[in-house]
Order: structure tokens, then C-alpha cells, then sequence
């Protein structure tokens, strides 16, 4: 039987703690620093950067009112269109005040800073995607933008607004969640159901 | 009163910075939710959570460094999330209902669409053509809102 072996006895009787090895882990649990992973926390990183980016745009230049108004996908890029289009037409569509007399490049900014750090480092390309149907992506965008004007911000903005403590910017960010849970309760059933 | 080109200027400097962030992080919003809701990574989600926490702590530093902002209720001390203290103060009530409509359709479109109105400008940078055309139909978008809805929206605000 192996367990009654004298030799594997005999082994266990001789065995001694090996110190080098036990003292080297001793010595990392005392030199452990904690390490922060950039690499794994840029979204979060990115997260904070806008948030304190939004405050400090909307204190020191002056883009407000209304509230929260430093960066947002939704509002910002329907300035810039209405702004464009009254110039151009002559209309009068509604435009947040601080922008009837500038352009607000934010969106401008997003595509060029975007296009700089995609040519830096080189994953500039023209491809297709992520929809495949380019009139489906064309639809999309229209009815988003018509649907998000009704709140009036994108996600981002309501994140903002919600950390200002707007009690409708914390219900609005619920019914975010539960487009997105809705979204993909509707994909997995019709991955379901294909297979 | 600053300038107004300095304005301009600042939306495009925030805007570029932020942007180029976007684009290393592949930071959004919905895709952030779908995937903790889908595969339970949180990765995208801690950007959603950082807009949060980043806001509160730009809110408060701003407003002990003398930054003029909105709700600027507590100048020199320090506060977090000012606006609490108002509670759903909405007027007419009519658009909180049509604002929570408009945020559930957005989400999900949005799904659809793999990714937040953020993600589609940075997909758009980095040479994505559904991207790209997203952006078209946005621009159209706005431009329908204007002529079609929003004339709607106000007769049905001032009625309320």
C-alpha cells in the first residue's frame, strides 16, 4: 500500500519547512503595494474624466444654462443642426440660448478626437458595421435622435444630471435600464427562437 | 461674459478630449448595460458609473474653487448633488411621462443600433459606416423633430 510505504514515511519524517521559500512570500505580503490596471479601468477612468470635464466646461465657459449641459450626444449635436439650419434658412428652431450665437462642437470634437486616437494608434479604417444594413443604421439614427429630444439628453447628460441629484435624471436613467433590459430580452428571444 | 467663439471653442476641446478617451476605452453607455445584463461584464458599466461619481466630485470641486455653475446654491463650501433638495419638480407633469417614453425608446433603439449616441460619433471617427450614416439620419432626424414634433410638443406643453 502506498500509504503505509516506510520510504514515503520517512520522507514525511525528514521533511523540513523550505525558509527561503517562506520567507520570499513573507517578504511579498509585505512589499504588496495595491496596483491599479489603467488598462482595465479606462472606462471608468473615461467615466470621471467627463464628469469632472462636464462641470468645469459649464463653470468657466459659460455653457449653461440649463443644468448639466457640459456634454451630451443628444442635445449638443440638435444645437449645432438647428443653429446651421437657421443660418442657413433663415428659421427660428428652438436652439438652448448660450448656443443661438456659437456653434456648440462637442459632436465635432467627439468624431475629431475619436479620428485622432483611432489614425495614432492605427485602427483608422473604413469598414462596415456594426449594423450591417446601412439603411437600418440611417433609420436608427433618426428615430433615436427624434425619441431622445423628447427627453432632451443622451445617456451620458442624464448620468450628469443625475449626479446633481435631478430626481427626473435618476428616473429617466431607470427607464434607460429598462430599454436596455427590454432590447435584450427581445434579442434573446429571437435568438430563441431561430434556433 | 465670455466670448462666444470662446465657447465654441471650449464644446470643441471638451469634445475631442473626451472623444479620443471614448475611443481607447470603447466607452458606452447601453452597451455597458447590455453586457452586464447579457455576460455580466462590468467593464463598460464602470464608465456609466464614473460619469456619476466624476459628476458629483466636479460639482462639489467647482463649486469650492468659485466656478459659477447651475443650482450654484453653496458658493465656497462644500456640496454634493444640490438638486436633491427640489425634489421631481416638473412643470407641466405631462413631460415626465413623454421624457420617460422618449429615454425607454432611446435605450432600446439604441441596443439596436450597438451603442449609446456617444459611441456612434466615436464609431463614425474611427471610419465605421454604419456609423457614419447614423449620423446622417441624425442630422435628418433633428430636422424632422423640428417641422413634425416639436410644434406638436409645445401646443401639448402650453394645453397641459
Amino acid at each position: 500500500m502506498e500509504q503505509n510505504n516506510p520510504s514515503r514515511i520517512a520522507r514525511v519524517l525528514k521533511w523540513r519547512p523550505n525558509l527561503r521559500l517562506i520567507g520570499g512570500r513573507v517578504r511579498s505580503w509585505v512589499m504588496w503595494r495595491p496596483s491599479i490596471k489603467l488598462s482595465g479601468n479606462l472606462a471608468l477612468i473615461t467615466g470621471i474624466t467627463m464628469g469632472v470635464l462636464a462641470a468645469v466646461v459649464q463653470a468657466y465657459f459659460g455653457v449653461q444654462p440649463p443644468a448639466g449641459e457640459g456634454i451630451c450626444a443628444i442635445s449638443h449635436p440638435a444645437d449645432l443642426v438647428n443653429w446651421f439650419v437657421d443660418k442657413i434658412a433663415g428659421t427660428n428652431y428652438v436652439t438652448h440660448d448660450v448656443f443661438v450665437t456659437v456653434p456648440v462642437l462637442t459632436s465635432v470634437g467627439f468624431i475629431l478626437g475619436s479620428f485622432v486616437a483611432a489614425v495614432r494608434n492605427k485602427e483608422f479604417k473604413f469598414r462596415s458595421g456594426p449594423v450591417r444594413d446601412n439603411m437600418l443604421a440611417f433609420i436608427l439614427g433618426f428615430l433615436i435622435i427624434n425619441v431622445g429630444l423628447l427627453w432632451g439628453s443622451c445617456p451620458i447628460r442624464t448620468a450628469i444630471l443625475a449626479s446633481y441629484g435631478m430626481w427626473l435624471a435618476v428616473l429617466i436613467l431607470g427607464m434607460i435600464v429598462l430599454g436596455v433590459v427590454a432590447a435584450c430580452l427581445y434579442i434573446k428571444w429571437k435568438v430563441r427562437r431561430a434556433s | 461674459m465670455l466670448a462666444s467663439w470662446k465657447i465654441g471653442l471650449a464644446t470643441l476641446v471638451i469634445g475631442a478630449i473626451v472623444g479620443y478617451l471614448g475611443q481607447r476605452s470603447r466607452f458606452c453607455t447601453i452597451s455597458g448595460i447590455r453586457d452586464f445584463f447579457l455576460v455580466k461584464d462590468s467593464y463598460r458599466l464602470k464608465g456609466l458609473i464614473g460619469i456619476v461619481i466624476g459628476g458629483v466630485l466636479g460639482f462639489a470641486l467647482v463649486n469650492k474653487f468659485g466656478g459659477s455653475l447651475e443650482y450654484f446654491s453653496n458658493p465656497g463650501g462644500w456640496e454634493f448633488m444640490p438638486m436633491l433638495r427640489n425634489g421631481l419638480d416638473v412643470a407641466p407633469a405631462i413631460l415626465v411621462p413623454i421624457s420617460a417614453i422618449g429615454a425607454f425608446l432611446m435605450a432600446y433603439f439604441s441596443v439596436m443600433a450597438e451603442g449609446c449616441p456617444f459611441r456612434q460619433h466615436v464609431m463614425a471617427g474611427e471610419g465605421r459606416s454604419s456609423g457614419i450614416i447614423y449620423i446622417i439620419g441624425l442630422v435628418a432626424g433633428v430636422v424632422f423633430y423640428d417641422i413634425a414634433i416639436m410644434p406638436y410638443l409645445q401646443t401639448l406643453t402650453v394645453a397641459a
